[in-house]
């Protein structure tokens, strides 16, 4: 049986970028970032390689838009001039995963499973979390594989392996280079030509929305294009903590996890047509659970935290079943203890 | 005939290629691991299903979600195939051969597999090393008998006339580690289910008492063995055929308790060769034939390889024997006991009397008779063919103006062109 390897590592890396996602980008950049993100998602490759090459011409070097041009050229099925741009600016940005996940995607795509695989230990060496979780996870599956095949060989009474040892992370690494992150996400759905997967093609596309504070962490990792001062480091770390708690909520949703996603509102939550809590709840299970699958994603989220209260606008991306709307959302939130929980949910605007 | 080859899964070496299977591809759950897939091979479109392979049925249920469990990893969807697995081994944790699948697709996710059973090493020492390869060689057998399906509406050669009261009849695979059960409908002979069997831990072909092989000719379910008067080894029950048969008596082989039944509780199912001679059927199928069959009636015909035919390429074959039975039926109609008497063989035996023994037995029955026709009720006949060609038949032999008469066995064997009876007495 031969299974694919270079499969489940793309996963697992995507997966672990996720995690990772940064969406803070330099303000003065941001609407070209955003515009042009937009319109890849809208499949306009003409009017963003328009933009994106205005772009370059005055900032050859800025990464996000090589990473883009690559992108591009992926998806206009020029694989080549693709590769040649992804491998420059792996060149230039070494520290930076998404241009060799974004080479392993098309060298995959064309069979060479070698070459992702090199490209994709690449993009987890540049980030040592990555690798060690990446490294823990395959010891896990290792163990799990082992006891699998304890139980088909009956190898009850044989002593197993000692509990594997996985390694702890002890520092927190620098926050990874940011504005790269959302097309990386992009990339490894657009390798899905197949007609196999629309599925999965959204999921993935992660916003790159642009976020009015950038991290100090990320200018030092990324010549930034930013004009904004830095923040405070509290209020960065605030911004994180909703936005943890906002993707959380939209996790829970997309599971169908109806504890988390109502643990997700605050005792005070106003609920729509002044219902009780009780009725809310139950209909929101009936709504939620009704579904045979669902998929919430958040577009171009920004954050502002005064204090302990926060708001969260995003355009949620809503699909269940055969239903799909994209819509402007806002959250309000409010810290309580160490969590930040929902006390308001508007629609529009 | 020959057997259809419709390809369903190919086990080519160390790779699983699917062939055809799919049902509806877009329903198919995906994992984000195909975003990354190469181009794939197209899929053929699924050719006429076979009849009852036991997917999709309540039967055969296990074995099939393990095939499915193949099909999505030879199509590239590993995740998806893991989590069919892990809810596979959940369900079956004693299901060994899931349980290896599930390992190489859980090792799949920290290392490619270079092997089907790609078993560490350390774990794959000593006796484990054996079972590895039986839980190989099990998948190669029930991939094969997937693979390899019976023609639709095809039946095995041995089958050659079934009564009304034959209401159901079972044909075993030894080549193929299979049992087919039938249902005969009053049109046809009707494939209802088929499931992977175990056999002698030696093989087939038994001919003395302690040679763990299996037993080869044309047999019946003699009783229906209650699993609580028996010990877990067995399983969910046990169906006792009449190994040996007269032909097995004939040639001197020895051994008896020959059975089909279940699995020990630590084995959802057994190595194709594992038993002292039985065949062995997981728990669910077993049960599912202990429903079904009948005692007495349900014939068992186990082969080194079926042959399988269609049913009215039968019909011609049945002339000559047809012909030599009604010969026969006529000459004790008469009462032409000269004539009755050309058709015994000079070895021919009822139960333990030689022929000389048996002839004033006849000659009574003759003469009581006073000519009077008798006719044969519920007919059947299977023909067993191997260094010789034997005839095993039975019917009700019913005087003209009685309502019932004796049930009688007769094996004929056939010399030249010639079919002469070995055997006859009264049977149950």
């Amino acid at each position: 049986m031969k299974l694919g390897r270079a499969h489940s590592s793309t996963l697992l890396l995507v997966r672990l970028l996720a995690l990772a996602i940064s969406l803070t980008l330099g303000a003065a950049h941001a609407n070209d970032y955003s515009d042009v993100a937009q319109l890849l998602r809208e499949g306009k490759l003409a009017e963003a390689q328009t933009r994106v090459d205005r772009h370059l011409a005055a900032q050859p070097r800025d990464p996000q838009m090589r990473l883009f041009k690559g992108v591009i050229q992926r998806e206009s099925g020029r694989p080549a001039d693709a590769i040649a741009t992804f491998k420059r600016l792996s060149e230039d940005h070494p520290e930076l995963p998404e241009p060799y996940n974004n080479l392993a995607v098309i060298h995959a795509a064309q069979g060479q499973y070698d070459k992702a695989r090199i490209a994709l230990e690449k993009a987890l060496r540049t980030n040592p979390s990555y690798a060690t979780a990446h490294e823990n996870l395959a010891d896990v599956y290792a163990r799990l594989a082992s006891q699998a095949y304890s139980k088909a060989l009956q190898l009850d009474g044989v002593p197993q392996p000692g509990p594997a040892r996985l390694t702890l992370i002890r520092e927190l690494s620098p926050a990874p280079a940011s504005p790269a992150r959302p097309v990386l996400a992009a990339a490894p759905s657009t390798a899905a030509s197949k007609p196999v997967v629309p599925a999965q093609a959204k999921p993935a596309v992660v916003a790159a929305a642009p976020a009015p504070t950038k991290p100090a962490a990320a200018t030092a990792a990324v010549p930034a294009p930013s004009a904004t001062p830095p923040q405070p480091a509290a209020a960065d770390s605030s911004n994180r903590e909703v936005e943890l708690a906002v993707r959380a909520w939209a996790r829970a949703w997309t599971d169908k996890n109806m504890t988390q996603y109502l643990a997700a509102y605050d005792k005070s939550f106003e609920t729509p047509g002044q219902q009780s809590r009780s009725a809310w709840e139950q209909d929101r299970r009936l709504r939620i659970t009704g579904k045979s699958r669902i998929s919430v994603n958040l577009l171009e989220l920004q954050i502002t935290v005064k204090g302990n209260r926060a708001v969260a606008k995003f355009r949620q991306d809503y699909k269940a079943d055969a239903l799909a709307v994209l819509s402007r959302k806002t959250l309000e939130l409010v810290r309580t203890g160490d969590r930040w929980l929902i006390v308001k949910e508007s629609s529009g605007g | 005939m020959k057997l259809g080859s419709r390809p369903l899964l190919l086990l080519l070496g160390t790779t699983i290629v699917l062939v055809a299977l799919a049902s509806d591809r877009g329903e198919q759950a995906r994992g984000e691991t195909v975003a990354m897939a190469a181009p794939q091979t197209p899929m053929q479109p699924a050719l006429t299903p076979s009849p009852a392979s036991g997917t999709g049925q309540v039967n055969g249920a296990a074995e099939a979600r393990l095939i499915e469990i193949y099909r999505l990893t030879g199509a590239g969807y590993t995740r998806e195939a893991l989590e069919r697995a892990e809810s596979l081994v959940r369900d079956h944790p004693n299901f060994q051969l899931a349980q290896l699948v599930y390992g190489d697709l859980l090792t799949t996710q920290a290392r490619p597999v270079r092997d089907f059973g790609d078993v560490p090493a350390a774990l794959a020492g000593g006796s484990a090393g054996n079972t590895l390869s039986d839980l190989r060689h099990e998948s190669q057998m029930r991939i094969k008998a997937l693979r390899e399906r019976p023609p639709v509406g095809a039946i095995p050669s041995q089958f050659l006339a079934l009564s009304p009261r034959n209401r159901h009849a079972i044909a075993i695979d030894a080549s193929r580690s299979r049992l087919y059960l039938f249902e005969n409908t009053p049109q046809q002979l009707k494939l209802v289910a088929d499931f992977y069997i175990s056999v002698g831990k030696s093989g087939i072909e038994k001919m003395v008492e302690g040679d763990a092989r299996t037993p080869l000719g044309v047999y019946f379910i003699i009783s229906n063995l209650d699993p609580k008067s028996l010990s877990d080894f067995y399983g969910s029950g046990a169906l006792p055929i009449n190994y040996p048969n007269v032909l097995d008596s004939k040639r001197g082989k020895t051994g008896r308790g020959i059975w089909l039944h279940g699995t020990p509780p630590n084995q959802f199912s057994r190595a194709p060769l594992a038993s002292d001679g039985c065949v062995v059927l997981s728990n669910p199928d077993l049960a599912f034939l202990s429903r079904t069959v009948e005692i007495r009636t349900t014939p068992v015909v186990i082969s080194p390889r079926l042959e399988w035919v269609a049913p009215h390429s039968v019909q011609a074959e049945r002339k000559p024997f047809e012909d030599a039975l009604g010969a026969w039926r006529s000459a004790k109609s008469r009462g032409d006991l000269d004539q009755l008497l050309s058709f015994y063989t000079p070895d021919f035996k009822s139960y333990d009397k030689s022929l000389a023994e048996w002839v004033p037995a006849l000659r009574s029955e003759v003469d009581k008779a006073r000519g009077k026709p008798i006719q044969l009720k519920d007919l059947s006949y299977l023909r067993w063919t191997d260094a010789t060609d034997t005839m095993v038949v039975t019917f009700g032999e019913v005087a003209d103006g009685e309502r019932s008469g004796p049930t009688k066995r007769q094996y004929w064997v056939r010399q030249g062109s010639e079919w002469k009876i070995f055997f006859e007495g009264i049977i149950g």
